[in-house]
This record gives structure tokens, sequence and C-alpha cells, in this order.
């Protein structure tokens, strides 16, 4: 690194080459006056051999091996200056690359924190999490396809034991409500993420403690073993600011004591993005701390520890197998110990379809390096859509920026021609021009840092479907700081390199003859109208989405889920975190059914389990008499159990039948009341309104029908739905409260939070919030997409049109001449619009066609996120088309018009 | 001017010829291209162009060092010494050109023959 000492001392190396340079002739004038000569004739001989002081010295600084930083140095000054003396372009392009690049390293840091980072774990490479595969599992959401039993997991332990690495298990991440003895008290108990992990977990994952200790086998080595939690570094700073002296003290997890043993290594949040964990236990606490979520449950009883049955699937496994290239040894190894099971249980079944149809499940290491995480899949493709659309757009805006720099280029063709025809060589030039636009687009890549993070932020916020903004680490890091510098000098050479290649060619004789005025080689405005051609074709690509998608969020929008979800607030809470059991949920039920109904205003006040909108799915298998269960998912019936004010609170319409009554009591006969999806799925035509049902042995007659609702969200089809009243389920717990009011709900909001305070001060309340806000969220994403993607293709097609408006009035410009003749010579301005109104058209018609030859066969990759309409959606497409020839015609009339008024007389007379 | 006997410097040699100069005592510029021009009985008169840049570039690539000496004059002269590298270079060179030269007259030799 001698040449950055060398470029540091730079004054000082040219000071001492003057001086050395200096010496040499004096001491040779010395030498001449010694042989008689005087010493001005000395001086001029000596000189005279010399030969040049500068051509020396140019010589040595070559020598030095700096040239190019020297240059690097020369062209930024001059690009300094040029910048500073057109302030208007700078600030316009600067703050249009700013924002161009911003928009892409916003979106970057939500693609990089959910699909790319890898965990801060050890070797993340070598870690994979086990999920079952085949035709059962293709019917399963996702996260079932990863629950495994405690003995599960033992052994699968077992049997991957010979090859090298280890295996550890966790439950799902679930909110939990955590006392400490400050928070004790009026401020109530607050909702923490929390999550059970062997005791292996942290060796496995390689992740260690930076004070206490992590997890050792022993923490969790028996069922209701070790009271010890690990706090993460976030919840450490945030709720302990880092306080070292919190380990060894005791906090109350769902009203369960335990010792905080370790606050483990920064950074680690755990293993499901998007799911960073507050609190880790061991899994032996189960029952202690009251887990009971995210579960599959067969022949098990819930109430019991779950540890010691087979029948609850509730674990996630996740392998080290070092090297990589041991995984599919370590995959083999699992899935012949996962196949015993499956076929155990298979001899079990007495139908031989759905006996071959569960021997087809096995299971496959999925690669684990970035951990797991339900958000990607929701969310993954959603956002590569928006990167591809930012792309897109600072290709746009690229483009525009070319266009702008080859008619700046144009005016300055002069300069460059004076400085080849000193000898300049065109590479120079080339290099010149190029730190130029590297220079704006560095500068607009500086800016965009400004204001990435926060944009990120917003998207996370944009894009959630709870109360708070997702849950990912999109922090100013230098993944990010790498990529808006690499997108910048991309950026700047895409739309730096054909202007300076163009105007490094440019012709020194004529340049210099025409006296400085736009010289207009035929290269040059063919070049500016590929520009233009392929900004109109990318606004369109980028129209189709834009309209793609509106028509989604439309279609969602106007589709009719069933409720009602205007005038109705609704409290979400656990009462089973705070300490509520069976015995007690009855008399808590009625006391916030009776506080709910007091609120004025209130028509009827209700309580579900599930709830609708809320994110919670409960199905259980059901039989029907004489009805023959086919294969997959055929007995499926989604559940819930809700008192008898639910219907009429959420509107729901009874297609036939009654509601609950107060006579369905624990003495009578269990009832139960479908919705129409169930009917007919189970009952085809004929009514099953007195028909039964078996669930795990108990029988429900079918006392009505209500209509299907879309109770999991707008975009997803109505379930098969059955409701089971709380009247003869005093012991279930209830999750959601609702209130359905005549007037104005946002008061309501306050005084329901107050009824559950009242009713019991020590249980935490996720949130309070009307339905239209769940409904809403529901489609949170569809609605982020679309408005995204309206904007940036809105700004695309504004840019476009600007482009094309400055490349024709140019044009118009330059044709003046030409123009003027015809206008003389007799054309009539009519003909003179249409002829320039002609060239717009043309570009935007081919543009159009590019962009639909190129288009339409990528929509396939959008179509997932579609609803209710094709990726090849004619009316899109037209509209598209349309939209785009009509602005884009209008930005061409302008200039049109400009030029049917041209003055014949004035036109001539200029050359 | 020197007379017509005076030889062009072949490509390279003027590097060889600077770290000989070098090889007994560290010289300034000037005296260097003296010294060469005396040595060689004036045959060989150092281009001044090309000599400010060759110091230079054996400079920088670690061959000479150069430091500012007061001469007796009471000037400050830039000075240059052979380094270690330099004069491993230099015994590398001169073999070279031993080599070449034998080889040039071994050719002289066998065309006269």
């Amino acid at each position: 690194m001698n040449w950055i000492w060398r470029a540091w001392n730079r004054d000082r190396l040219e000071r001492q080459l003057d001086a050395e340079l200096r010496f040499h002739v004096d001491e040779e004038v010395k030498r001449l006056v010694a042989t008689g000569l005087s010493p001005g004739d000395a001086r001029r001989m000596a000189m005279a051999a010399f030969g040049g002081i500068e051509p020396i010295k140019e010589g040595a600084r070559d020598e030095r091996g700096l040239r190019w930083l020297e240059d690097i140095g020369h062209d930024l000054r001059y690009a300094g200056r040029t910048m500073r003396r057109d302030p208007a372009f700078t600030v316009a392009a600067v703050l249009s690359l700013a924002i161009g690049i911003g928009a892409n390293t916003a979106i970057f840091g939500v693609v990089n924190a959910l699909l790319i980072h890898p965990l801060s774990i050890d070797a993340p490479r070598e870690v994979s999490y086990v999920t079952r595969t085949g035709p059962a599992a293709v019917n399963q959401r996702t996260a079932a396809n990863t629950r495994f039993s405690y003995g599960a997991l033992e052994r699968y332990r077992d049997a991957v034991r010979p090859v090298p690495g280890s295996l550890g298990a966790m439950s799902s991440v679930v909110r939990m409500q955590l006392t400490t003895a400050a928070t004790r008290g009026d401020d109530g108990a607050e909702l923490v993420l929390g999550q059970l992990v062997t005791g292996d977990w942290f060796s496995v994952l390689g992740v260690g403690a930076q004070a206490g200790r992590v997890f050792m086998s022993e923490d969790d080595a028996a069922i209701g073993g070790q009271p010890v939690a690990v706090v993460s570094d976030a919840y450490w700073t945030r709720r302990f600011a880092r306080d070292p002296s919190i380990l060894g003290s005791t906090i109350h997890l769902n009203g369960y004591p335990v010792t905080i043993v370790g606050v483990a290594a920064p950074r680690f949040e755990g293993f499901i993005v998007g799911d960073p964990v507050d609190v880790w236990m061991p899994t032996g606490l189960q029952q202690q701390v009251r887990y009971a979520a995210n579960a599959d449950i067969t022949d098990a009883d819930a109430s019991k520890p779950w540890r010691a049955q087979d029948g609850v699937a509730w674990l996630m496994i996740v392998a080290r197998i070092p090297p990589p290239g041991n995984r599919a040894a370590g995959a083999a190894a699992l899935d012949l110990a996962f196949r015993r099971d499956v076929e155990r249980r298979a001899a079990a079944i007495r139908d031989p379809q759905q006996r071959a149809y569960v021997l087809q499940t096995h299971t496959a290491l999925a690669d684990g390096s970035r951990g797991m995480s339900p958000l990607r899949e929701d969310f993954g493709a959603a956002v590569i859509v928006l990167m591809a659309t930012v792309a897109l757009v600072l290709l746009v805006a690229c483009a525009n920026l070319a266009n702008l720099l080859m008619a700046r280029g144009a005016a300055r063709s002069r300069e460059f021609a004076v400085r080849l025809s000193l000898g300049a060589r065109r590479g120079r030039l080339v290099r010149q021009l190029l730190t130029e636009s590297l220079a704006l687009s560095i500068l607009g890549g500086g800016v965009s840092l400004l204001f990435a993070q926060t944009g990120s932020r917003l998207l996370l916020q944009m894009a959630s479907d709870g109360p708070a903004p997702l849950l990912l680490d999109v922090s100013l890091g230098w993944p990010l700081v790498a990529f808006a510098i690499t997108v910048s000098i991309g950026t700047g050479v895409l739309f730096g390199l054909m202007p300076a290649l163009r105007f490094s060619r440019a012709d020194v004789h004529e340049a210099i003859k025409s006296g400085g005025r736009v010289v207009a080689s035929s290269a040059g405005p063919s070049f500016a109208r590929l520009l233009v051609v392929a900004q109109v074709a990318l606004s369109f690509a980028l129209l189709v989405g834009a309209l793609l998608f509106v028509r989604t969020l439309h279609n969602l929008l106007t589709i009719d889920p069933g409720f009602e979800a205007s005038h109705l607030v609704t409290a979400r809470f656990d009462p089973r975190m705070a300490g509520y059991t069976p015995a007690t949920m009855a008399s808590l039920r009625e006391r916030l059914l009776t506080g709910a109904g007091a609120i004025p205003g209130a028509r009827s006040a209700a309580v579900a389990m599930c709830g609708t909108l809320a994110n919670c799915h409960s199905v259980s298998d059901i039989d029907v008499p004489g009805r023959q269960r086919g294969v997959g998912n055929d007995a499926d019936v989604q559940e819930d159990y809700v008192n008898a004010g639910y219907f009429p609170a959420l509107a729901m319409v009874f297609v036939s039948g009654r509601n609950f009554l107060d006579s369905d009591t624990m003495q009578s006969p269990p009832v139960a009341i479908v919705n129409e999806a169930m009917a007919r799925h189970f009952f085809g035509d004929v009514s099953p309104i007195g028909k039964y049902f078996t669930e795990e042995g108990s029988k429900y007659e079918v006392v009505g029908i209500v209509r299907d609702s879309r109770l999991n969200g707008l975009r997803e089809a109505p379930p098969r739905m059955a409701f089971y009243p709380y009247s003869q389920h005093q012991q279930t717990p209830m999750r959601n409260l609702y209130v359905r009011l005549g007037g104005d709900v946002h008061l309501a909001i306050q005084q329901l939070r107050a009824v559950i305070r009242e009713a019991d001060r020590g249980i935490a309340v996720r949130e309070v919030v009307t339905l239209a806000e769940l409904e809403e969220r529901s489609i949170a994403r569809e609605r982020l997409v679309s408005t995204l993607t309206s904007a940036f293709g809105g700004l695309a097609v504004a840019v476009a049109c600007l482009g094309l408006y400055a490349m024709v009035s140019y044009s118009v410009v330059r044709r003046r001449n030409e123009i003027g003749i015809r206008l003389a010579l007799g054309a009539s301005p009519a003909s003179v619009r249409w002829l320039v109104l002609r060239e717009t058209i043309i570009l935007v018609v081919v543009g159009i066609a590019v962009g639909a030859a190129v288009t339409i066969p990528s929509l396939r990759f959008i179509a997932a996120l579609l609803y209710g309409l094709s990726a090849r959606d004619p009316i899109a497409l037209a509209a598209a088309g349309l939209l785009l020839s009509l602005v884009a015609t209008l930005a061409g009339v302008g200039p049109a018009w400009r030029a049917s008024r041209v003055d014949p007389a004035l036109a001539l007379r200029i050359d | 001017m020197a007379g017509a006997a005076r030889s062009d410097l072949l490509q390279g040699t003027l590097d060889l010829l600077i770290l000989k100069t070098l090889e007994r005592a560290p010289l300034h510029g000037y005296a260097i291209a003296q010294q060469i021009n005396r040595t060689s009985r004036a045959l060989i008169q150092v281009p001044q162009g090309s000599l400010y840049p060759a110091l230079h570039r054996l400079e920088n690539k670690g061959l000479l060092a150069a430091e500012w000496i007061e001469t007796e004059a009471g000037r400050d002269a830039k000075v240059y010494r052979l380094t270690k590298r330099g004069r491993a270079r230099l015994d590398a060179e001169i073999a070279d050109w031993e080599r070449l030269s034998q080889a040039i007259g071994l050719i002289l030799q066998a065309s006269l023959a």
C-alpha cells in the first residue's frame, strides 16, 4: 500500500521533484561557468541540454504509478464543476436517483432480512429442519408439517446418532403473559414471545450466552424439570436495560415462577424469522407455563403433559449435520425412523385407500440456514414482486437520465471536440464522462441511505397483519450499504456509458466548424428513440402489474365476507395465561358478557374460542353416520365455540334451523350449528337439520345452518365450519370478546378494555380493535402490493412521458428547417402536426408491443398473488395499453402543436 | 556536443548503468549523469529526460533509497544509494548483460569467419 503514502504526500513529492531538477540544472550551470561561459549563456545551454523540465516531471510522475489516482482527482474536480454549472439538472438527477436507489435499498432491506440473511448461529449451512412430505402433507398448513411429538424427537435422535451431528427441538413461538416483581400491580401483565426448547437447543445451534449460561441437557431432563429461562438480547435491552443483575432473578411466565439463568448471544432471535423470541424455557415446563397452542393432537389428552404423549405433535426438530454433504445420509436415517412410525400408524387404519394415502408420507430435511419462516412463504413472493417493481422503476429513471445526458452532451459536443483535437485520448474522455455520471449516482445513493431504513420500516408496518409492524431486522448493516453502493455504481454506468461512448466519438472537424451549435448525427436521436421505446415498454410492464394488483384488491374488497365488520369491536386475550382453569372459566365468561353488554349503545355481546379473522384454526375430523370417509382432509371441519350472541353480533345469517337456546345445557343432547359449506360437503342436498355427526366419540345434532363466511381472512375460501355452544362446553376457554354497537365504535374500544380490566386486572389484553381493522389487516399485503405497484407504475409512466416529451420536443427543434421548408412549400399545419405526432405514436406503439411481448410470458410468476382474475387478465392488459398510449400521445401533442406554429421565414433564416 | 562515436543507450541498460554507478558510493542525480559520462569517456551521454524518471522508478521499486543531504556548497541534494535488493538486482543485471554481450560477440565472430 505504498501508493497510498505517495498519494498522501503528493504535494511534498512535487516540491522535492522540483528541487531535485533545479539542483541538477544549477550544478550544470556551475560546471559550464567554470569552463568560462557567462552565467547567462551557461543557464541557457544547461536548459537546452536538459530538454524541458515539464516532460521530465511528467515522466517522473508517471513513474510514481499514481497517474490513475490523479486523473480520478481531476475528473472528480471537473465533474464537480460541471455539476455546479447546472444545479437544476444536478439536483433533479440526484433526487430522482436517490428516490430510485432508496426504494430499491428499502425493499432490499426486507428481502435481505426475510429471504437472504442467514441466522446468527454457528455454521448455519449445516442446519436443517425436519418436514413431512407426501400427499397428506400437501393438504396441511405448512407449519403442521414440521410438528412432531417429543417421543418422535427422541427416536429420531437415536436414529441420526450414527451420523455425526445432533438434533434439537423447539415448540412454536407463542405469546406468553409475563410478570416480574416490578410489573406486578397496576400496569398489569406484559405479553412476550416465549418458546419452549430442548436442553440441547442452544448447543445444536451453536449459540452461547453473553451473560450467565444457556440451557444444558440437565435443564430439560425431566417433565416439570428445572424452572429456568434464558432471555434474548433484544428483550434484555428492551425490558431490563441490559441490567446484569437480572441473572438469578425470578419472573412469572403465565403465572409460573422461573429463574433467569442467562442472556443469549446478541443477534440471536430464535429459529423462526419474523417471530423473534423474548424468553426461552425448557420443554419440560409445558404444563407449568400453560403452553397450549400450535399442536396436532390425536388420541391424546391435551390437559396432560405433552412430552409424555406420542399423540401430541408440537415440536419442530432442528438438525445439525456437519459437513453439509452428510445431509443426505442424515435425511435417509431420519426417514427410516419416521417410516417406522408411519407404518405403525397405518396398520391401525382399516380403510385401504386411507392407509395407502398415509403410507405415502415421508420426511425430508429442509434448509435451515435462514431459519424457518411462515412469513417467508406468505410474504416472500410479494416482496420479490415489489423488488422487481422498484428495479424496473430505477431502469426507467436510468433511461431518462441517459436521455438527459445525451441532450446535455449534445450541448457540450464542442468541448469534447476541442479536447479530442488537443490530443485527449478517447478512453480518457469516456472516463471523464463516466466519472460525471458516477458522481451523480453515488451522490444519489448516498442521499438514499438517509431514508432507506425508514422506507424498510414503513414497509414492515404496512405489510403487517397484526397490531405491530413485522418483526424483521432491517437495520442499516453492511449488506444494505453494499447493496446501495453496488446499485449506485451499476446505475451510474448504465445511464452514463452510452452517452459517454457516443460523445467521445464526436467529429472534431464538424463540431469545431459549426461553432458549438448542436451537431446531431443520426446515431444520437436513434439512441434516444431506443431509450424512449425502452421506457414505454418498462412502463407498460409496471402498469400491467399495477392494474392486476389493483383489480385483485378490488375483488377482495367487494367480496361478501358473510359477516358484517362495521360497528363491531373485539378484544383478544387468553385467560388461561392469567391462570384461569376450566373450573373458573364459566364465571369469567359471564362477567365479561355482562360487562360488554352494559357498554352504552351495545346491541349484542359475544364470546368465541377462535373467533373471526383471528388467525386461529382449530380443525377436527368428523364422521356422519352412513358416510364413507374419503382420503386426505375429506373429514376436516374447522370448529369454534361460541355463545348464542355470536351470530347476531357478527351478523351471520341463518339459512335454516335455529340459534343456540337456553335449553341447550350440559344436561341436554349436544348440538351444533354448521355453515353451508359444511352442510353441502357432508350432507349433500339433504338438509342436515336434525341429523347427527360424531367427533372423537361425541355425537352432535345439527340444529341450524348459517351462511358461509370468510373467517380465516378475505382471501381464503369459507371453511367448513361447526359451531358448538359454550352453554354445553362450560369449561372451554374463550379468547375473543365481541360487542356490536348502534353508534360510534371508537369510544367502545376503551370501554371494552375497561370491561376486561374490571373482570380481572391480571389478564393481559393482546389488543382491542374493530373487526373492520382485522378485515383490513387480512388484506394488508394485497393493499401494500397494489398501493406500491400503482404508485411506482404511475411514477414510471410519468417519467417515461417526460422522456418522450423531451425527445419529441428536441427532434422538433432539430427539424425546424425541414418543417419550415414544408410549411413554406404549402404543407398544411395539420399535416405537420400529424408528421410529428406520428413519430410519437410509432414510438409508443413499438414500446407497448415490446413491453407486451416481454411482460405477458413473465406474468405467470405473479399468478399466486392475484385473486379472482387470471395473470393474463385481458382487461388489465387492454387498460394498460390504452392508458399508456393515451397519456404518451398526449405528451407528444404539445411538441406537435409547436411544430405547426413554426414560422417558415424565421426557421429558414437561421442557417 | 560529443562526437559521432557517441552510442545510443540500449533499451533497459540505463537502469544497469545507474545501479552500477551507485555501487561504490551514494550520489545525487547530476553526479550520476556526470560519472556515467566520465567513466564511458563521454561515449555515453545519459539522456536527462530519461534519467530522473528512471531514478524515480528504481526508487519506487525499492532498488534505490533516497535521502536529502546537504552538499559542501550548502545546498540540499537528493542523494540515491543502492538498497540490498538493488545490489541483488545489479548482480543479476550484470550476469544478464555478460551473457548477452557474449552471445552477440559469438554471432559477430561467426559472421566474420
